[in-house]
Order: structure tokens, then sequence, then C-alpha cells
């Protein structure tokens, strides 16, 4: 008899309820119970772990609505701890890579990596990746292998399916018989496939084609003429053959940067206005640096609340082409300044941001002497990135942002944990 | 993302080979002696906490573990990739708190035992009830407070 094949296959690595897993980490306590982590200003839950979905939480509720009843549920709400969770997930990252030789770090709590291996073999390399991130970590993982990446979500949605709460968490699509992969792909939704978003279900529902089972028995050319090549490729992973390639680096050019927040408190004064939007830009100006690009045109916008009955709703935006493509953070903030001017004083904004568009990467744009940015070639980003390294966020800012009484309407974060990793003083505290 | 890292390690020395050329043997005739011994000021994360994946630190509050050198205070190293053995300090999970205690795993019986005679030890029914969350591997304490 010859050995079984081993053949080169893609883990999809995956975090269970990351931001509930995270929050468990240095607080034991929660374990077991319903945890639900809650949006910029503990506006509305955004995560939750899968004891809150067994009790019908539903995502997005407003916690105002929840809170009344959450004690009485046994459920614990955070605020996001988005220091906590981006160390925690570069800690994930980096132990998954351990396993593989090439890794796709593909979202906060989400990495493929390629295995090789007869299928025990590599079903044994997803159990070792569990133990390894749990006991190094303390989050829990699951693992779906598979042939291609859209199979490897196929896995991945078996082994949530199956047993969402059991310890078993690594699903391999190549165990199954050919019999038994028809009636796993009949029985998924077209919709919960990677790259099958709303709108393209409701056409695809259209043609009748409804499951994954549905859409692998289509014509790969006639998906790719009908919609696009994008649900070509799904099609041909469906079936098993490899289109999408392990991307090693990061995908590094965005088409736009946002940057939107809602206020803990409203914003009723154009001069606290200008104050939101100069920090606003400073940060979009420090992402757009990092990321190695220049934007050319600025939109800003601020919001009043849709709930508000007693006042006029009132948006107000303004788009702006810059003089040229930049990252500079003076000609950014001057460029959503304009919006302040727009607000109607006394009337109370909740929801405001700044949107950078028509992105390049840096350094392709000449400027003419004097008629460059007036930052330019001063070196203001980098200083204002490296006082914000060392002195932390909010200690030097541009015009309107940087002095002054701290701004009201930073954001609430009432039930926040310790950033544990990041903040010295906010270490947890051990029993001895 | 290895292979990203190979690259740059191999883009790194490649440029630190050239360096040396160019500034050592053949522009200059006489390599400086100096320049073999060029390092890097020693930091206290490369020693101290190796596993920097794995490694939480925590602050300890309370006097059971005098005996072991754990003041009230100190801050606590743990690495998680160490699997708990015998004699280790390690942080245990009683009762949903996190607590220092040293792992004693005798013939017929787990302790979970205080280094201060003033304390108790914790005797654990078996191993399998016993949840691990991290190896205590150093302990720092800050012998004069300037601040």
């Amino acid at each position: 008899m010859s050995p079984a094949p081993r053949e080169a296959v893609i883990a999809l690595v995956d975090c269970a309820s990351f931001y509930a897993s995270c929050e468990r980490v240095f607080d034991p306590r929660l374990e077991d119970r319903p945890v639900v982590v809650l949006s910029n200003n503990d506006g509305c839950v955004v995560a939750m772990s899968q004891e809150a979905k067994v009790l019908g939480v539903p995502m997005g509720i407003p916690w105002f609505k929840l809170e009344p009843v959450a004690a009485t549920q046994g459920i614990v709400a955070r605020s996001s701890n988005y220091e906590l969770y981006g160390s925690l997930s570069a800690r994930v990252m980096e132990v998954i890579g351990r396993h593989a030789a090439w890794q796709e770090v593909y979202s906060i709590d989400e990495s493929f990596i390629s295995l090789r291996g007869t299928v025990e073999e590599v079903i044994q390399a997803g159990r070792r990746i569990r133990e390894d991130v749990a006991r190094c970590t303390g989050i829990p993982v699951r693992v779906g292998i598979a042939p291609t990446k859209t199979l490897a979500k196929v896995a991945l949605l078996g082994v949530k399916r199956s047993a969402p709460l059991s310890r078993v968490g690594v699903c391999h699509f190549g165990a199954y018989s050919p019999t038994q992969r028809d009636t796993i792909l009949a029985s998924i939704p077209v919709t919960d496939l990677w790259g099958v978003a709303g709108r393209l279900g409701r056409r695809l529902a259209n043609l009748n084609i409804h499951t994954a089972a549905d859409l692998a028995a289509q014509d790969p050319g006639q998906m790719r003429r009908r919609f696009s090549v994008v649900l070509e490729r799904t099609v041909r992973e469906l079936r098993g053959t490899p289109c999408i390639p392990l991307e090693e680096e990061p995908r590094q050019y965005k088409d736009q940067l946002i940057y939107s927040r809602s206020f803990s408190e409203p914003v009723t004064t154009t001069p606290a206005m200008r104050q939101v939007l100069s920090i606003y830009a400073q940060q979009l100006a420090s992402r757009l640096r990092n990321a190695g690009q220049e934007a050319r045109v600025l939109t800003a916008w601020a919001s009043t609340s849709p709930f508000a009955t007693d006042q006029e709703p009132h948006s107000p935006q303004i788009s702006a082409v810059l003089p040229v493509p930049t990252a500079e953070p003076v000609t950014i903030a001057r460029g959503s300044l304009g919006l302040a001017e727009l607000i109607r004083p006394g009337t109370r904004y909740v929801r405001a941001g700044v949107v950078l568009t028509d992105l390049r990467p840096a350094g392709q744009a000449e400027t003419l002497p004097g008629l460059g940015p007036p930052g330019e070639g001063r070196n203001l980003g980098p200083t204002l990135d490296a006082v914000v390294a060392r002195f932390g966020v909010g200690s030097v800012g541009l015009g309107y942002g940087g002095l002054g009484t701290p701004p009201s309407w930073q954001m609430r974060r009432a039930m926040l944990s310790p950033r544990a990793t990041t903040h010295w003083d906010e270490l947890v505290t051990v029993r001895l | 993302m290895l292979a990203t890292e190979v690259r740059a390690l191999a883009e790194g020395l490649g440029e630190q080979l050239r360096t040396r050329v160019n500034d050592g043997v053949v522009e200059a005739g006489f390599p400086s002696p100096s320049q073999d011994y060029t390092t890097a000021e020693i930091d206290l994360t490369d020693h101290l906490m190796p596993n920097r994946a794995s490694t939480y630190l925590v602050r300890a509050r309370g006097h059971s573990m005098t005996g072991a050198g754990i003041w009230d205070g100190d801050e606590l190293v743990v690495d998680r990739s160490i699997r708990p053995q015998h004699g280790h300090v390690v942080i245990a999970v009683l009762d949903g708190e996190l607590t220092v205690k040293r792992l004693r795993i005798e013939a017929d019986r787990v302790v979970l035992s205080s280094e201060n005679p003033a304390y108790p030890d914790i005797a654990v029914p078996s191993l399998s009830d016993l949840r691990v969350w991290g190896v205590v591997t150093v302990a720092l304490h800050h012998v004069s407070r300037t601040s």
C-alpha cells in the first residue's frame, strides 16, 4: 500500500469570540459567563462570548437597552479595550506563525497558514496550534483546514456549528468523503462564504443559488461573466482548486482612510468642533504616513443624533481637494477645519469623521518650490508622532487640538478592564 | 511572514558585509580593532522575558510568599510557555482569583504552598482540578523607591 499523500493545505486559525476571550485572560471569573463588549463610548454591543449568543443577545443592541436586564441574566459588559486586544492579537499571531513556514495575518483574530502532511498529520498540527496558543496566550483558537482558503473557511464554519462550546476545535475538509463534503456544502448558506456579501447574496438568490453547493455547481466562466473574477475564484476554490494565494505582506495600500467617532458628550460650539477636527486630522496623518501613503481628497462631516426629537437633524459635510497629495498634518487639519464653520452653534452634534480618499504611495508627486504644504520639509508629522509615542496621546497637538482643557467629548469607557499589557500602571494584581 | 523575516535578515547581512568591506578592509587598509566588538546595550527584556509572546507582567499584593523572595508590590514576570512542574512558583486560578503559590506535586497529593509560616497551604484534590495560569520566573523587587 502506498503511503498517504502529504499534500499542501491551508489552515484558517480563528480566535473564538476574540474580544470576550481577551477580557477573560486576566479575569478568570468571566469564564463560562456571558460577556459582551461595547463599542466606542459604550454605545452598543459589538462582540460577545458564546454564552451571550446562546442567551440570544442581539449583536448591535444599544447598551442602554441591554443594561436593565444584564444583571439578572448574569451578563458582564466591558468597554472596548483596544490596547489589550491589539497586544494579545500580536502575541496570538506570533505563536501561530511558529507552526508554519507561511503565514498571512488576515485580521485581528484570523490568520491563514500553510501546512503540509497527511490528513492525520495536519489534524495533529492543528491540535498542537490550539494547545500552544491557549497555553502561551490564554486565547482559545479554532482551526479549519482544506486545500483552498474558501474551503478552509467552510471547515471553520463546521467547527463553529458542530460544537461551539466544546473542546473540539479542528476540522479538516479532506477528512470527509466526497458525499459528506457535498452534504456540508449544501448546509452552508452562500452568504456565509468568504467574500460573498449581502447584496451579492441577493443577486445569487435570484438565480436560485442559495448554498455553497449551489455555487460550486455553477460554471466558473459564466460566474466571471455575470459577476466578477472574484466569484469565479470562489467557485473554483469550492471545487478544491487554490486560486487565492497566501499574502505574505499585509495588504498595504488601502483605498481610503476613515477616522470617525461618537462623542461621549455632544459638541455644540465651533471652537469645540475645531478641536475635534484637529485631533482627528493628526491621527489620520499619522496613520497615512505609517502606511507610506498620501491623500489627495478630504471629506469631513458631523451629525446630530438620529434619536434626538427636540432639534432639527443636521449633518454638515465638506469635501476638499488638497493642493498636492500629502500626509502632512497641517494641510489635512486645515482642509477639515472648514467643517467647523458649517455647524449651527447650540445644535448638539454626537459624531464626526474625517475621510481621506484618492490615496497613493508617498513621494510620487513633485511640488513646485513654495507651493508645497506648509509643514512639508519640516518633518512635522514624524515629530508629532515621536512626541505622542513618548508622552502619550493628547500630549501634543496641532493648533486647536493641542492646548487647553482636555476635550470633554473624548471616548467614554466606563467599564474598561486594565490595559494590562501596555500600561505599567494598569498591571493586573495577583494575590500572594 | 517568516519568509519576509528571512529576506530582511539576508538583506541586513549583505549590508553588513558590504559595510565592513568598505569601511574596514579595502578602503581603510587596517580594520579598526573596536569594530568587531560593536554591539547593542544590554536589554533587560532579552534576559528577563526571552519569550515575549507568552510573557505577561503582573503586580503582586500580599505577604504569603516572602520566603520565595516575593514581596507586596513586586512585579512578577510570568512565562506561560513553561509547563508547570514540582517546585515552580506558579499563578493558580483559585475561586476565580489569580493566586501565587509554590507548586508541590507529591506522591499522593498536590499542594499549593505558601512561603510564610503565617499563611496556610492549600491542598488540591487532584492535578486535574488544578488550573495553573502561568509560571513565575522573576520577581522585580524595588529596593529604593525614588519616585
